[in-house]
């Protein structure tokens, strides 16, 4: 934020009309544009609240904690730098320094830091505090070169640390986590030497920004979210479940897919801490349990709960995790690898937060995480968070979908185009590769050679149909291949495949449609076969028909039409 | 107005948002009663950062004014930084 932002912001919230949040800057030094940047800061957290900031005197960061607690301030903030111990580590300080006052110097700082605790400890018993401990670097009064750190200043920092811990006990206290700052701002870009000259504020307008901010996360204390629901390919392990196999799909150094063992440890962790976790998979159940009976799982599958694993739109999933569960949606997080499922559940729940889970980059994953640890992040972890974990397993309800949502709406808005073409050469590798490869929506599970299917597309009553998807979130290329044989009037599919990543996206149907706008006959008919793996194709198949399929399975195009009528509307498709 | 004239203008408007901004092009140290040392020290911090320069602060006096800034602007030929 800029300071001008900062101005202009804070005297906009001068006409809210809403409740004022009094609170307090206890600090030595002269708060000037920090002050600015923190009420602004404030005003955007707390956006439903007018923000009253107070301060105390220069120079008496003690007298000002004191100030505070007699205040009658909701919350109170305390910046301590190096000159609050004592003046002498500041440069507006004319005092001598030398080898022989670093002695006298770290008495000066551990009476003080006493006397702080002290305070702070009595101010936390009336206001939600927050604290900051020196975020500049120390000026040079150590004997040592500035690369090697002297024993005076290592028992400052050690003064500063102790203070830390003991005042973090209290419930009311939280200190700004000093690593959090390094990664924001650099030590170097901190310190401004012309400022604190001329007025006694030491702050880069940078730091000064980037430290408001931070504090008022701090002092605000947003409630942590509850649940998180995770998708599984690509996301909990690399690799698509239902094409790579139990044992194909993988989260270790050797596949380059260790950050999703850190994913799957950061589950864990969150589990631990009294976070409920839910698997929301378009895949095969079956797969799914035996995908985490493997035994190099990162996390135990017994403490996910509930685990939907399904064909259905996620947003029933999630519906029925919801109710499992019993919390608002607004309490909990999706985390999913593909924007389009996102986008579903979003339209659905609105409330839920939804993630996008990075693919292409370790350090975007560990960013990701990073992400979750502060929407998920707690003071501490309480034996309620355990508890309740436990009780929501035993007590799971199995009650109707709490919402649903038209997956042909968020087909549009995600502007999907399939495109079909229908030339059998030359001979398409993609589509032979998805034939030969694909398990769980495919209609009899045969496998060709090439010379066979070469064969077949030789025949002049052959026909192939090769499906191509693309929505406004990237394309999926190549996602469906249709095979068979005009036979008289009859439509004889004999080979039907499609890309898991590609299911609910009515693709299926679509394909339907453009045979039966493409061809002539009186009957289409599925050479079915049932597998161990195409559960899909055989609930798909069961929809269409309104009966379970069985080899040989027929629809006259009269109810085929009037099936795809009821289920899908018009739509624009290209084909070649 | 040229560009520069108009940011410095907002500079001002944001630290001195009680004024015009027909009063700011004749604003002065001792013709704006809030216009003190914090006013000041503020009003040089947001220029700084607006015109993304260190204003040379060992003359004080000549930033006791909207001219005076927009003098030292043009001076230092200060343009357009987007």
């Amino acid at each position: 934020m800029k300071l001008i932002e900062a101005l202009n912001l804070t005297r906009q919230m001068q006409s809210r009309k809403g409740e004022t949040l009094r609170c307090f800057l206890a600090s030595g030094f002269n708060a000037l544009h920090l002050k600015t940047f923190l009420a602004a800061e404030l005003c955007l957290i707390f956006a439903d609240r007018k923000i009253e900031l107070s301060d105390g005197l220069y120079g008496d960061l003690l007298g000002n904690v004191d100030r505070l607690a007699k205040s009658d301030c909701e919350v109170g903030i305390v910046l301590i730098e190096w000159p609050d111990l004592d003046p002498r580590l500041g440069i507006r300080s004319t005092a001598r320094w030398g080898a022989g006052e670093l002695g006298d110097i770290l008495a000066t700082a551990r009476t003080r830091v006493q006397q702080l605790q002290q305070a702070i400890e009595e101010a936390g018993q009336r206001a939600s505090m927050a604290v900051c401990l020196p975020t500049l670097p120390l000026p040079p009064f150590a004997v040592a070169p500035s690369w090697q750190a002297s024993s005076f200043e290592m028992e400052l920092h050690a003064l500063v640390h102790s203070l830390s811990s003991a005042i973090a006990q209290g419930h009311q206290v939280r200190i700004l986590n000093a690593q959090r700052l390094d990664l924001d701002l650099p030590l170097k870009d901190r310190h401004d030497i012309e400022s604190e000259a001329l007025s006694g504020f030491p702050y880069r307008l940078s730091h000064a920004s980037a430290l408001a901010a931070l504090l008022a996360r701090v002092a605000h204390r947003p409630a942590p979210k509850k649940g998180l629901i995770t998708d599984l390919d690509e996301t909990v392990w690399s690799g698509i479940l239902g094409e790579d196999g139990v044992d194909g799909v993988s989260w270790d150094l050797e596949h380059h897919s260790q950050m999703h063992a850190f994913y799957q440890r950061f589950l864990g962790a969150l589990m631990s801490e009294g976070v409920m976790v839910a698997i929301a998979s378009k895949n095969d159940p079956v797969l799914v349990e035996r995908a985490f009976g493997r035994d190099d799982l990162a996390v135990s599958a017994a403490d996910i709960f509930p685990m939907e694993a399904n064909w259905k739109p996620k947003s029933q999933s999630i519906a029925r995790i919801l109710d499992a569960w019993n919390i608002d949606a607004d309490a909990v997080v999706f985390v999913d690898d593909s924007p389009l499922e996102l986008a579903e559940v979003r339209a659905a729940h609105p409330g839920i937060e939804c993630l996008q889970f990075p693919t292409k980059s370790d350090a975007a994953i560990y960013d990701f995480v990073l992400k979750l640890r502060d929407l998920f992040g707690k003071s501490a972890v309480s034996e309620e968070d355990s508890i309740r974990n436990e009780s929501i397993r035993r007590s799971r309800s199995n009650g109707p979908a709490r919402s649903g949502f038209g997956i042909e709406e968020l087909l549009d808005q995600a502007e999907a185009e399939v495109s079909f073409n229908f030339s059998k050469m030359p001979v398409d590798q993609r589509a032979f590769d998805l034939v030969n490869k694909t398990n769980q929506f495919n209609l009899n599970g045969t496998r060709y050679m090439e010379s066979d299917w070469r064969g077949l597309l030789e025949d002049p009553s052959s026909f192939l149909t090769v499906a191509s998807y693309r929505d406004k979130f990237g394309p999926l290329g190549k996602i469906a291949v249709l095979a068979g044989m005009t036979n008289g009037r009859t439509l004889k599919i004999d080979t039907w495949v499609m890309s898991c990543r590609a299911l609910s996206r009515q693709i299926e149907f679509k394909c339907l449609r453009e045979l039966a706008a493409r061809f002539d006959f009186d009957e289409i008919e599925f050479v079915y076969q049932q597998t161990e793996r195409n559960g899909p194709m055989r609930e798909f198949l069961s929809e269409i028909l309104t009966v379970s399929p069985s080899p040989g399975c027929a629809i006259s195009r009269e109810d085929l039409e009037a099936r795809l009528e009821s289920v899908m509307k018009p739509q624009e498709v290209s084909n070649g | 107005m040229d560009e520069q004239q108009a940011r410095l203008v907002n500079c001002f408007l944001a630290v001195f948002p009680e004024l015009s901004a027909d009063e700011i092009s004749a604003a002065t140290s001792t013709t704006v009663q809030s216009w003190d040392s914090v006013a000041g020290v503020t009003l040089l911090a947001v220029v700084e950062e607006e015109f993304g320069i260190t204003l040379e602060t060992d003359d004080l006096s000549r930033f006791d004014s909207f001219q005076g800034f927009l003098n030292y602007l043009r001076q230092t030929e200060v343009g357009d930084r987007h």
